[in-house]
């Protein structure tokens, strides 16, 4: 028979009185107030039997004076319940049952010794009461109960200053429990605030971090050092830094990480949300700014302490004579707080944001942020580390090379790769649940390359989520591109050898180019060209044409490009790809476009092609972490890694034009757009190709010469040669029938007349004039 | 044996709560004479606090010398003379406390050892006489709990003061009031009640 729980009695309230039925007690040879062990799901509970005042079987009442502390947690005071605490010490009992096996009945002597922790409200009281009244006060409160080693006892209820009391060990040979009686011995083990005891219970368990390593190492000295030395800190009389700003697009881990370093210390933890603290009143921010600093140094009190304000930006903008009054106050009450701090008192602020500009710049100086941490958009190897953690309990089958992953996932940070691992784990599950549902629980439940790679459609990385310049296109194949086989062969050598053959590059000690210019005649697959070299590495592809650039605001436009090249470093290798470069920018030599905006947007993309350097905020991974991780274990495969991220850390641009005389001289000069390549109308081999490729979709007739056709459309590029093909198609439909089984030859002639080449002698040689006057010119 | 056992344990329970009955008036008595020493007390804080606040220098009393200070004096010896006489008090409550947790620990001593020979039918059996002795060892142990936790609850309250802080010391008569729990005494007294036809049917 199954015993229901009923909530605890109010008379019993402060007892460890457990209510039975007398059958049952009779059943479990109980006496009256003999102690009794109440396991529950969550934990045990030590308590002592009694009669049910009305007699009655098959109800169980129970007092959780004495429980294990995960128990207790769960029954926690709130600080505010005050003499209210029975109340909520309910357990929440809603529709529990009991076996009769999970009533433990013990045998238990008088203790001899025991030894206690004291955990009372708050730390004043801790402060201002001597240890010898406290344990005095423990004692009488522990008189007349049976205690269990390791459990929690509460003795909220009666209305002192100490809250619980945990037994650390009692001293009665093999019995864990035992009764406090007058003679007992009761030694004092520490005093800690009910708080500092809660936060490791509260905190939520740790997400292993991978790639940050180096991060973590410093702010966890920046922890420890005054713990671990503070002898050789007051010597050399200086004092511990205070505050540390990670700094780094959303996403990468700052929280998490400070989270990480937090449990890994054992430091107290209290944090400042910007939204939070902002209160209607006046003066209501700055109070709750005060009251959080005041816990933390109450936390401080006994031992390390982190405050942790995330989105400081929210909270820190920059003041400016158009700010509000309310923002200015907060910024320097936060200020003010922060040099109140005294040395001795060892709480140590991290702040962390992904705007760094919108601080203000009072708040980044020594003394209040000493360290700025930059927590970059993950490298190769980084990423390598992080999908090595992110899919430590998922189960991979052997067909998954994360090294491949880590490749192919430029541009995403850490919560993008857990996100990605979770979307090829339900894409799993979600293959398996359609295919044989047998195969659940054997081989299908792990997750495989092709899960992955389905997923990575799925999960674009999020630093390009609203990012300016990103384009959804089809990919294309090199082969989907008739001729142009040694133009090809360039871009292929600029763009896909630096990814797939970095140690060949490295030996011979060159460098990928930086910039690549596609210049000819319009339609001759220039664009196409830059598609299919996209499509053919996993680069970050980010495209802008003049019409998303330009913008009635006056330096809009130039901030446009700016974002776009740094969104693309964050997320290299990548390739920018600039179509019709020369209405975007023109020359500032001609009189043509001295309109300003264009000259400027110049100016801009000169800067960025190959400027001074980069702010210290798009800083991403750094040499050290890679010294000393290859000293171990240098595989040939992490040495291919390393090499391929120095050769890939830049941006590359790629301009089309078929203006390239409207281009600016400084523009094409090598190191900014070093390759020039000429994009020429097709040869007659060349139209052959495209011909086959356009008519593959085709039924032809047998009669139709694609090689006649060929030597017939001199001067055609190929958007006319495609053109031509569809015509022919048109014709043969419009003049046969809807019918039509095939394509004649007679079609195409007639086509053939109807389109007329777009290209023209003339332009070819204006083109070819210009070809070797730019190279004269570089 | 367990007629025997069982007339022991009620001749033993009837010693307690007889022993009980004493007490509780000994208590009541000790605790009503507390309550002038704590308002005098708050008094005193009261009037330390005026004399801080006040300016002397300002006043006809100007003329005295080191007034402030031999009134600072006085009003500390007043309160340290109260304090000594409420620790007597607490001293009496505590022997008060200290005999009922020794009467009744002796007690559940007495029925873990005949607990052997008693069937737990018999112990929880009332009857129109007298209640049960499961009963009646519960509220031996209530009574118990509630005289210790009291006797905590006042001392650690007297503990707390301390003579730079004023309020602590001003709110003492509020405090030392709002221990007490009527609810709690009055269970006691029911108890007690209950088992008046008990201790009579000797």
């Amino acid at each position: 028979m199954d015993l229901t729980v009923l909530p605890p009695d109010l008379v019993d309230a402060g007892t460890q009185r457990c209510r039975l039925g007398p059958a049952v007690m009779e059943e479990l040879r109980l006496k009256i107030g003999s102690p009794l062990l109440v396991l529950l799901p969550q934990g045990a509970c030590l308590c002592t039997a009694w009669p049910r005042s009305d007699l009655a079987d098959g109800y169980l009442q129970f007092q959780t004076t004495c429980t294990t502390p995960k128990l207790s947690v769960q029954m926690f005071p709130q600080p505010s319940g005050g003499k209210d605490t029975h109340d909520e010490l309910n357990v929440n009992t809603a529709k529990l049952h009991l076996q009769r096996s999970q009533l433990k009945p013990l045998t238990c002597p008088h203790l001899k010794r025991l030894r206690v922790k004291v955990l009372v409200q708050s730390s004043q009281q801790k402060m201002t009461t001597s240890t010898r009244f406290i344990q005095e006060l423990a004692k009488e409160l522990l008189t007349g109960l049976y205690v269990h080693e390791k459990h929690l006892v509460n003795v909220a209820g009666a209305g002192t200053l100490v809250q619980f009391l945990e037994v650390e060990n009692v001293n009665s040979g093999s019995h864990k429990a035992g009764l406090v009686t007058a003679e007992t011995r009761l030694d004092l083990g520490s005093v800690q605030t009910v708080q500092r005891y809660q936060q490791p219970a509260r905190r939520s368990p740790a997400v292993p971090l991978g790639g940050v390593e180096e991060v973590f190492a410093s702010l966890k000295e920046m922890l420890e050092v005054p713990l671990r030395y503070p002898g050789s800190l007051k010597w050399l009389g200086l004092p511990c830094p205070r505050g540390a700003l990670l700094v780094g697009p959303p996403g990468v881990g700052k929280t998490q990480l400070v989270r990480n370093v937090v449990q890994a210390v054992g430091a107290a933890f209290v944090t400042i949300n910007g939204p939070v603290v902002m209160g209607s009143r006046p003066g209501e921010s700055e109070e709750n700014l005060r009251r959080a600093f005041a816990q933390a140094r109450e936390a401080a009190l006994e031992g390390p302490c982190v405050l942790f304000i995330d989105e400081i930006d929210a909270l820190c903008p920059r003041r400016s004579a158009s700010g509000s009054a309310p923002e200015n106050r907060i910024v320097a009450q936060l200020l003010t707080l922060m040099d109140g701090i005294g040395s001795d008192e060892s709480f140590i602020i991290i702040a962390a944001t992904n705007q760094p500009d919108a601080l203000d710049p009072a708040l980044r100086r020594p003394g209040r942020f000493d360290r700025e941490v930059v927590v970059g958009v993950p490298t190769l190897q980084q990423r390598f580390r992080i999908l090595q953690s992110v899919s430590h309990s998922v189960p991979l089958s052997s067909s998954v090379n994360l090294r491949v992953l880590a490749e192919m996932t430029t541009g995403y940070v850490g919560a993008d790769l857990s996100a990605l691992c979770r979307e090829a784990a339900l894409q799993a599950i979600l293959h398996t649940a359609q295919g044989r549902t047998e195969e659940m629980d054997g081989e299908g439940g792990s997750v495989g390359m092709e899960h992955f790679l389905s997923a990575l459609r799925l999960v674009p990385p999020s630093c390009l989520r609203s990012s300016v310049g990103v384009s959804d296109f089809l990919p294309v194949s090199w082969e989907r591109i008739g001729g142009l086989e040694d133009v090809k062969l360039k871009l292929k050598q600029s763009i896909e050898w630096p990814m797939k053959f970095p140690e060949a590059l490295v030996r011979m000690g060159v460098r990928g180019p930086r910039g690549v210019l596609l210049y000819g005649p319009p339609g001759c697959a220039k664009t196409t060209l830059v598609k299919a070299a996209a499509s053919a590495s996993h680069c970050s592809f980010l495209t802008l044409s003049g019409a998303q650039l330009y913008s009635p605001y006056v330096g809009d436009s130039e901030r446009t490009l700016a974002q776009l090249f740094r969104q693309a470093r964050a997320c290299s290798p990548s390739i920018v790809f600039l179509d019709e470069i020369d209405s975007m920018v023109g020359s500032r030599g001609d009189g043509g476009c001295r309109s300003g905006v264009q000259a400027q947007v110049l100016s801009v993309l000169l800067n960025e092609l190959d400027g001074v350097g980069f702010k210290t905020t798009e800083r991403r991974g750094s040499s050290k972490t890679m010294q000393t991780e290859g000293e171990e274990q240098e595989t040939i495969q992490e040495k291919r890694m390393e090499l391929q991220e120095v050769c890939n850390k830049d941006v590359m641009i790629v301009a089309a034009t078929n203006r390239p005389d409207a281009l600016d001289s400084a523009l094409l000069r090598p190191g900014r757009l070093d390759h020039i390549i000429y994009v020429p109308p097709p040869e007659q081999q060349a139209r052959l190709a495209i011909l086959q490729l356009h008519t593959e979709k085709m039924p032809l007739d047998s009669d139709v010469n694609l090689k006649d056709l060929a030597t017939q459309t001199h001067l055609f590029s190929g958007a006319d040669l495609e053109s031509l093909c569809k015509e022919a198609a048109l014709l043969a439909l419009q003049e046969e029938g809807m019918s039509v089984s095939t394509v004649q030859h007679q079609h195409f002639l007639k086509a053939l007349q109807r389109v007329s080449p777009s290209l023209t002698a003339h332009q070819l040689l204006q083109y070819q004039l210009l070809f070797s006057s730019t190279l004269s010119c570089s | 044996m367990s007629q025997e056992a069982l007339l022991s344990l009620r001749q033993e329970l009837r010693k307690c709560f007889r022993s009980l009955e004493a007490s509780r008036t000994v208590w009541g008595s000790a605790l009503e004479e507390c309550s002038p020493l704590l308002s005098s007390l708050g008094n005193l804080a009261e009037q330390l606090r005026a004399l801080k606040c006040v300016e002397l220098l300002n006043t006809p009393l100007a003329k005295f010398p080191d007034l402030q200070e031999r009134l600072q004096h006085k009003l500390t010896q007043a309160a340290d003379t109260v304090l000594s006489k409420l620790t007597e008090k607490m001293d009496a409550l505590q022997v008060v406390k200290d005999s009922i947790s020794k009467q009744v620990f002796a007690l559940f001593q007495l029925y873990e050892q005949n607990s052997d020979f008693l069937d737990l039918r018999s112990c929880v059996a009332r009857s129109a006489i007298s209640p049960s002795i499961a009963d009646m060892l519960e509220w031996l142990q209530d009574a118990e709990y509630y005289y210790r936790v009291q006797y905590v609850q006042r001392s650690s309250l007297l503990q707390m003061l301390k003579p730079d802080d004023l309020t602590l010391m001003e709110t003492a008569p509020k405090r030392w009031a709002s221990l007490d729990s009527p609810s709690r005494e009055e269970r006691i007294s029911d108890a007690l009640f209950q088992v008046s036809f008990f201790l009579e049917s000797e």
